[in-house]
C-alpha cells in the first residue's frame, strides 16, 4: 500500500478543489484561513528579524585610522569590554581598527609624540550600555604595548620591545605569541594565559591568574630565576626542572634555571602552571 | 661648727637675737677662727657706723634709678668674669688631647685587663639577650597572627568602601557586565575563603598568607576597576 506523502496530499486537495486560489502568476491550493494567518504572521516575524539584523549591522561603527610614529612607539589602550588584537608590521606607523557595537560608545584616540592613547573608560564616562568594542592594532615591531580591559580576550603577537602588558580585570584569555620584551605582565582573574617567546637578560616577567591555566613556552636555553606559586599544587616545570629548586610542599617552587639572569614570577590560584620548551 | 654656719650666726649676734647655746658655740668658734672674727668685726663696725650716723645722709634723688645702675654694674662685672672664666677654661677634648699619656707597665696591664673584661661582659650579655630573644620571637608569631587579623580588617574596610561605590554604579551596567563582575568576584572570594581556611589550619603558613594578600589585592583591584564604570 502506498503511503500518501505531503506532496501527494497537497496535489489531491489542489485537484479536488473547485476554485483554486490564484495570486498573480502563482496558483495556490485552497487552504484554510488559520493556515493563511499563520503563514502571514511567520512572514512578518521573519521580516522583522531581517530588519533587526540589518539595523544591528547599521548600528555598529567602524573606525579605521592610521597614525605616524617612529620605530619605538608606545600604545596604551584601556578598554571596557571586547577583544584586543595587536600585531606588528615593518612600517613606522600604527593602524587602528575598531568595531564598536553600540552607537552610544565613543572612541577618541589621542597621539602625543610617540605614544598613542585610547582610553575607552574615560571617553565613555557616564554612558550606559557601551557594549563590546573590538580593537585591532598593527604597530611597529619594537613598540611598547600596554593593554587593559575589564573583560575580553587579548592577543599580542610578534613584538620585540621594552614592555608588553596585558591586563584583564575580570575574565578573558591572554595570548602573547612570539614576544621578546624586557618586561612582560599578563594578569587576569578568569581565563587562560599563554606566553610564547623569550626571556631577555635582566628582564622581568609576571604571570598571574585566579582561575585558568598558565602556559609558558620558551627556548630550552632560557636563563631565569623562577618563583612559581600554586596553592592547588599544579606546577609542571618539565624540562626546566632541576634539583636546585626549592620545593615548598608542591605549592611554591623557587629556583634558578641557567644563570637566572631574568626574573620570572608565576602565580595561579586554581589552574595549572606549565613550562614548555619552545 | 663650720665658718658658714658661724657667719650666719654672726648676723643674729649683732642683731641680738641669738640664743644662749648658739652664742656659746659661736664664741668658741670665734676664739679659734681668725677669718670669722674679722667678719664679725667688719659687720659690727658697719652697723655701728650706720647707727651713729643715722639721719645724717640724704636719700638719692631717684632711688630706683640708682639701684638699677648698681645692678647693671654688678651684672656687667659678673658677665665679664664668666666670659673670662670660659676663656680660661679649656674644653674637655682639649684637656684630653693635651694630656700626656705616659703609662707605666702595670697601668698598661691593668688597662688591657679592663678592656678584656669589658669585651667579655658585653659578649655574655649579648648572648644572653639573643637567647632570650627566641621566646620573644615565638611570642611574635602570636603578634603576627594579630597583625594579620588587623591587616585583614583594614583591607576589608577598603574593600567595603569600594564595594559601596560599585553598588551605586552597578544599576547603570548592562546585565552582561553585572554577570561578569559577579562571576569574577565569586572566583576571588573563593580564593580568599580557601586561603583563610588554610590559615586557620596552619596560622604560620607563609604561602597561604601570601595568597590571601594577593587575592585581597585582586578583589580590591576588581572593585576599583569596575567602580570606574
Amino acid at each position: 500500500m502506498q503511503v500518501p506523502t505531503r506532496v501527494s496530499r497537497a496535489r489531491a486537495v489542489f485537484e479536488s478543489s473547485p476554485t483554486p486560489m490564484k495570486f498573480g502568476f502563482l496558483t495556490w491550493p485552497p487552504i484554510g484561513a488559520g493556515v493563511r494567518t499563520g503563514l502571514l504572521a511567520g512572514g512578518l516575524v521573519f521580516a522583522l528579524l531581517v530588519f533587526a539584523a540589518f539595523e544591528t549591522v547599521n548600528a555598529q561603527q567602524k573606525i579605521n585610522k592610521r597614525y605616524p610614529g617612529g620605530k619605538n612607539v608606545r600604545v596604551e589602550l584601556r578598554n571596557i569590554s571586547g577583544t584586543i588584537v595587536v600585531e606588528s608590521w615593518n612600517k613606522d606607523e600604527i593602524r587602528l581598527t575598531a568595531t564598536i557595537e553600540s552607537k552610544n560608545a565613543q572612541v577618541v584616540p589621542k597621539q602625543v609624540n610617540d605614544c598613542l592613547m585610547i582610553d575607552v573608560v574615560s571617553d565613555n564616562r557616564g554612558r550606559t550600555d557601551i557594549g563590546d568594542i573590538n580593537f585591532k592594532l598593527t604597530v611597529p615591531v619594537s613598540s611598547s604595548v600596554d593593554l587593559e580591559t575589564r573583560s575580553g580576550n587579548i592577543n599580542v603577537s610578534n613584538i620585540r620591545s621594552g614592555l608588553v602588558r596585558a591586563y584583564v580585570s575580570s575574565e578573558g584569555d591572554i595570548e602573547l605569541s612570539n614576544i621578546s620584551a624586557t618586561q612582560v605582565i599578563a594578569k587576569n582573574v578568569t581565563g587562560d594565559i599563554f606566553f610564547d617567546g623569550e626571556f631577555s637578560s635582566g628582564g622581568t616577567y609576571e604571570f598571574k591568574s585566579n582561575k585558568g591555566n598558565i602556559t609558558i613556552r620558551i627556548p630550552g636555553n632560557s636563563a631565569f630565576r623562577l618563583v612559581a606559586s600554586s596553592p592547588a599544587r599544579r606546577i609542571a616545570l618539565n624540562d626546566f626542572w632541576n634539583n636546585n629548586f626549592k620545593n615548598q610542599d608542591g605549592r611554591k617552587m623557587v629556583g634558578d634555571v641557567g644563570d637566572g639572569r631574568s626574573s620570572v614570577s608565576v602565580m595561579n590560584f586554581s589552574g595549572q602552571i606549565t613550562f614548555m620548551r619552545r | 661648727m663650720n665658718c658658714e654656719t658661724c657667719q650666719e650666726l654672726i648676723h643674729d649676734l649683732i642683731d641680738g637675737s641669738i640664743s644662749r647655746s648658739d652664742e656659746s658655740i659661736l664664741n668658741t668658734h670665734l676664739n679659734d677662727c681668725l677669718d670669722c672674727t674679722s667678719v664679725r668685726q667688719d659687720l659690727a663696725s658697719i652697723i655701728g657706723f650706720c647707727r651713729t650716723r643715722r639721719g645724717e645722709y640724704e636719700a638719692p634723688p631717684n632711688e630706683h634709678a640708682l639701684w638699677l645702675r648698681i645692678r647693671n654694674v654688678i651684672e656687667a662685672e659678673m658677665g665679664g668674669r664668666t666670659v673670662a672664666q670660659t676663656e680660661r677654661r679649656p674644653s674637655f677634648l682639649g684637656r684630653l688631647m693635651g694630656h700626656s699619656w705616659e703609662l707605666s707597665l702595670p697601668q698598661l696591664t691593668a688597662a688591657a685587663v679592663a678592656i678584656v673584661l669589658l669585651v667579655s661582659l658585653t659578649t655574655v650579655v649579648g648572648l644572653r639577650r639573643w637567647q632570650t630573644a627566641v621566646p620573644v620571637a615565638t611570642a611574635g608569631v602570636v603578634n603576627t597572627s594579630a597583625d594579620l587579623n588587623d591587616r585583614f580588617a583594614q583591607r576589608q574596610q577598603a574593600i567595603s568602601y569600594w564595594n559601596q561605590r560599585v553598588e551605586l554604579n552597578k544599576t547603570r551596567w548592562s546585565a552582561e557586565m553585572r554577570e561578569v563582575f559577579d562571576r569574577n568576584m565569586r572566583v576571588i572570594e573563593q580564593t580568599v575563603a580557601t586561603s583563610l581556611e588554610e590559615l586557620k589550619k596552619n596560622p604560620h603558613d607563609e604561602i597561604s598568607e601570601q595568597m590571601l594578600n594577593e587575592s585581597l589585592n585582586d578583589k580590591l583591584a576588581l572593585l576599583k576597576e569596575f567602580s570606574d564604570l
